[in-house]
C-alpha cells in the first residue's frame, strides 16, 4: 500500500513532465499539422539555461533572490529563452517549407533536432551536468512514514496551475477561439480574418516555453541534466499526445499524466525492464483501436 | 677565394640544413586511438586522447622511435556504441600507416573492434574494456592495459563486504557487457565465498532520470551493502534517490562510478561516505613516470583524468612504442611477440606492465575508495 501511494505521486510527477512537453507537441500540430520533433530539445534548452541561471551564476542569482526565488527566476528565465528559440526556429526551419508540403517539414523538424541537440553539446560539453545541492536543497518530508520531496508537491502544483492557465486561455478567450479555429481549418480561419502569423507566433513561443519550464523542473527534481535527454522525454511526451488525442490540449494534459502513472506502475509490478514496452504498447494499441486518442477529436469533423 | 670560402659556406649550411630536413622528413609511426568522442561516454573520450597525446609527447621529446621517428596519433570516434565501435575500427584497419590501434573503452564496443583488428592482423590495446570473456576468445592481437572484472568481483566479495561486516547484498548493473560481467562476477564470488546471501541482482535502464521503481524494490530486500556496478551518472542519480526513499545501506560502486561527476550529480551530502572498488588513480602514483605525465597533463589541459582509463590508454602508448622500438619494426607479427614475450616490469606511467599469453596485464591492483566530506577521494585500508 505505501508502495503505490508513492510510486502513484512519482507516477504523477513525471506525467506532470510528460504533460507539459506534450501541450507544446499538441498545439504545433494542432495548427500546423507538423510534428514538431524539435521539441524534446527545446525541453533540453530550457534545462541547461536554467541551469547555466542557476549552477553557474551560482552566486548572483541565489544570493540576491534566495533558493526559492533563484528556482523561479530560472524557471521564468528558461520559459522566456526558450520561447525565443522555438520563435526562431520557425523562421529558419519551418518557415521557408511550409509550401513544400509536411513531410519535408517533418524532416526539417528532424534537422532541427539534431542540430540543437549538438548545439547543446558543444555549448555545455558532453558531459551530463548536475543542479548542485547548493542551489536546490533537498526537502525531504517525512509524514507518517511515507517519504515524500517537496520539490515533487512543488512540481505537481506548478505544471497544474501552467496547463490550467493553458487550458483557460485556449477555452475561454477570444485568442484562444482563433486558435482553435486555425486548428479546425488554417485557411478558412485566415479568410475570416484571423491573424494566423500572430497564431503561429504565439503556439511556436509558448509551447517551447512550456516545454522549456519543464526542462528546468526535470533539471532540479533530478539534478542531472544531459543533453540526450530530449529525446527520450520528447518520445514519450510524443506517446502521451498520440493518447489523448493529437491537437487536443487537455488530452495532451491527461495523457502525459496516464502515462506517467502507467510507467510507474507497470514497472512496480510487471518488469522494470519493460518500462518502455509497456509505454509504447499503449502507443501502439491506442493506435490500431482509438486512433483519435481519448479525447481526439472525430475525424467526420474534417470532413 | 674569399668569394669561394662564402660559397663554401653557404654549401655547407645548405647541406646542415638538408640533412636535417631528411632527419625530420622520415616519416612518422601512426599509432590509431579509437575511443568515444561522441555520445554519452565522450568525456572518456576526450580525456583517452588528451592521454595518449600527453604520452605522445613524452616518447618524442625524448627522440621518438626507431631512430628518430615521431609518434603520430589518428583519432577515430565510437561513441561506445558496438555498431560504431566496429566502424571505426573498419577505418583504422582501412589506414594502411596505421601501424597499431589503442581500442577501446567500452567492453560492449571492444568486442566487435577486436574482431575486426584480429581479422587484419592489427595490435590492439583496450584501455576501459575490463570484461572477463574479451580474453578467452583465444584473440592473438588483443591486449589490455586495464584489469579484469573478475578479479574486481573476487575482491568485492573477498575483501570488501566482510569489511562492513555485511552479510545481506544488493547488486545493480544496468546491462551493458561490462557492469553486467561485473555484476556477474561480484554475485559469483559472493556464492563461492559463502556466507553470503545475495537478496537483490537486477539492472536497470541507462540513460534514464527515475530510478525509483527498482530501488523501492531493492528496498524491500533489506540490504546491508548495494554494489552498483554501472556508470557514474546512473550512479549518481542512483545514490540521491536511493537515500531520499530511505535505503540506508553501504554504498559501493563499481569502476566506472568514479569520477568527480558523481559527486555533482549526487551532491555531497549523499556522496560523501560512497565507496567504491577501483583501479588505482593516476594522482595515486608516484614514480618518475607518473610525475612527468601528470605535469604535462597538468600544463597542457589545466587538472589530471579524473578516472583511471584515459591514463591505462596512455600506458597502452607506451608499450606500443617501446614494443616498436625494442623489436625494431611495426610489423604486427613483431609487435605481438615482444608483447608476450619479452616485455616485463615495463616502467610505464601506471606502474610495470608485461602481458600472459591471453593479452592481459599482468599485475593490477584494486582498491576501496571512499568519498570525503571534502568532495576528495582517500584509499580505504582493509
Amino acid at each position: 500500500m505505501k508502495i503505490i501511494i508513492e510510486q502513484l505521486l512519482n507516477g504523477l510527477t513525471i506525467g506532470s513532465f510528460y504533460s507539459l512537453i506534450a501541450m507544446g507537441y499538441s498545439m504545433v500540430y494542432g495548427v500546423m499539422k507538423l510534428i514538431n520533433f524539435a521539441h524534446g530539445d527545446f525541453f533540453t534548452f530550457g534545462s541547461y539555461l536554467g541551469y547555466t541561471l542557476l549552477v553557474m551564476g551560482i552566486s548572483y542569482v541565489t544570493s540576491t533572490l534566495g533558493v526559492w526565488g533563484g528556482m523561479i527566476a530560472a524557471m521564468l528565465i528558461a520559459a522566456i529563452g526558450t520561447g525565443i528559440l522555438g520563435i526562431v526556429v520557425e523562421r529558419i526551419a519551418y518557415r521557408p517549407i511550409y509550401p513544400a508540403g509536411r513531410l519535408p517539414a517533418v524532416v526539417s523538424a528532424l534537422g532541427a533536432s539534431i542540430f540543437i541537440q549538438n548545439a547543446i553539446m558543444v555549448i555545455w560539453g558532453p558531459r551530463p551536468q548536475a543542479y548542485t545541492s547548493e542551489v536546490i536543497p533537498g526537502y525531504i518530508l517525512n509524514i507518517a512514514g511515507f517519504r515524500i520531496n517537496i520539490l515533487q508537491i512543488i512540481i505537481l502544483l506548478l505544471s497544474f496551475l501552467l496547463m490550467g492557465i493553458l487550458y483557460y486561455i485556449v477555452q475561454k478567450t477570444t485568442f484562444g477561439a482563433a486558435i482553435r479555429a486555425s486548428a479546425l481549418d488554417r485557411e478558412t480561419a485566415a479568410l475570416m480574418g484571423i491573424n494566423i502569423n500572430l497564431i503561429i507566433f504565439f503556439i511556436f513561443a509558448l509551447g517551447p516555453a512550456l516545454g522549456g519550464t519543464a526542462g528546468v523542473m526535470v533539471g532540479m527534481y533530478y539534478r542531472k541534466i544531459s543533453f540526450i535527454m530530449g529525446w527520450n522525454f520528447g518520445l514519450k511526451a510524443f506517446t502521451a499526445t498520440i493518447l489523448g488525442g493529437i491537437g487536443n490540449i487537455p488530452g495532451a494534459m491527461i495523457g502525459g499524466l496516464i502515462l506517467g502513472v502507467l510507467e510507474m506502475l507497470g514497472s512496480t509490478y510487471v518488469s522494470t525492464a519493460y518500462k518502455d514496452v509497456f509505454v509504447f504498447l499503449v502507443l501502439i494499441l491506442v493506435l490500431i483501436f482509438r486512433p483519435t486518442g481519448i479525447l481526439g477529436e472525430k475525424i467526420a469533423e474534417k470532413v | 677565394m674569399n668569394r669561394m670560402k662564402h660559397i663554401l659556406t653557404i654549401v655547407m649550411i645548405l647541406s646542415v640544413c638538408f640533412s636535417i630536413n631528411v632527419l625530420a622528413q622520415q616519416p612518422p609511426v601512426v599509432i590509431g586511438l579509437q575511443g568515444p568522442l561522441t555520445g554519452a561516454e565522450a568525456i572518456e573520450g576526450e580525456m583517452a586522447k588528451q592521454s595518449v597525446e600527453t604520452a605522445a609527447k613524452m616518447v618524442n621529446e625524448k627522440g621518438g622511435v626507431l631512430g628518430g621517428r615521431m609518434i603520430k596519433i589518428e583519432v577515430v570516434d565510437d561513441a561506445c556504441q558496438p555498431r560504431a565501435g566496429a566502424l571505426a575500427a573498419m577505418k583504422l584497419v582501412s589506414m594502411k600507416e596505421v601501424v597499431a590501434a589503442i581500442a577501446t573503452y567500452g567492453s560492449s564496443v571492444t568486442q566487435p573492434a577486436s574482431d575486426i583488428y584480429e581479422k587484419f592482423k592489427k595490435v590492439n590495446i583496450a584501455y576501459g574494456a575490463t570484461v572477463t570473456h574479451l580474453s578467452e576468445r583465444g584473440l592473438q592481437y588483443f591486449f589490455r592495459t586495464c584489469g579484469r572484472t573478475d578479479t574486481q568481483g573476487i575482491f568485492f566479495a573477498e575483501e570488501v563486504v566482510p569489511y562492513f561486516k555485511a552479510k545481506r547484498v544488493a547488486i545493480m548493473h544496468d546491462n551493458t557487457s561490462f557492469a553486467l560481467g561485473l555484476a556477474e562476477e561480484a554475485r559469483n564470488a559472493a556464492l563461492a565465498v559463502g556466507n553470503i546471501d545475495v537478496v537483490y541482482f537486477d539492472a536497470i535502464t541507462p540513460g534514464e532520470s527515475d530510478y525509483t521503481v527498482p530501488l523501492t524494490k531493492l528496498r524491500e530486500t533489506n540490504p546491508e551493502v548495494f554494489y552498483f556496478t554501472g556508470y557514474f551518472p546512473e550512479a549518481g542519480l542512483i545514490i540521491r534517490q536511493a537515500r531520499e526513499i530511505g535505503i540506508d545501506a553501504v554504498f559501493v560502486g563499481g569502476d566506472a562510478a568514479i569520477n568527480e561527476d558523481f559527486i555533482r550529480i549526487a551532491g555531497l551530502e549523499y556522496a560523501a561516505g560512497c565507496y567504491m572498488t577501483q583501479e588505482a588513480l593516476i594522482e595515486y602514483f608516484t614514480n618518475p613516470e607518473a610525475m612527468e605525465f601528470k605535469a604535462k597533463y597538468q600544463e597542457a589541459y589545466g587538472s589530471l583524468p579524473s578516472s583511471p582509463w584515459p591514463v591505462y590508454a596512455a600506458d597502452a602508448l607506451m608499450v606500443l612504442a617501446e614494443a616498436i622500438d625494442k623489436s625494431g619494426s611495426t610489423d604486427s607479427e613483431a609487435l605481438v611477440n615482444y608483447l608476450k614475450n619479452e616485455m616485463t616490469e615495463f616502467p610505464s606511467i601506471t606502474g610495470p606492465i608485461g602481458f600472459d599469453e591471453k593479452g592481459d596485464r599482468v599485475g593490477t591492483g584494486i582498491n576501496l575508495y571512499v568519498v570525503n566530506t571534502d568532495g576528495n577521494y582517500s584509499i580505504v585500508k582493509i
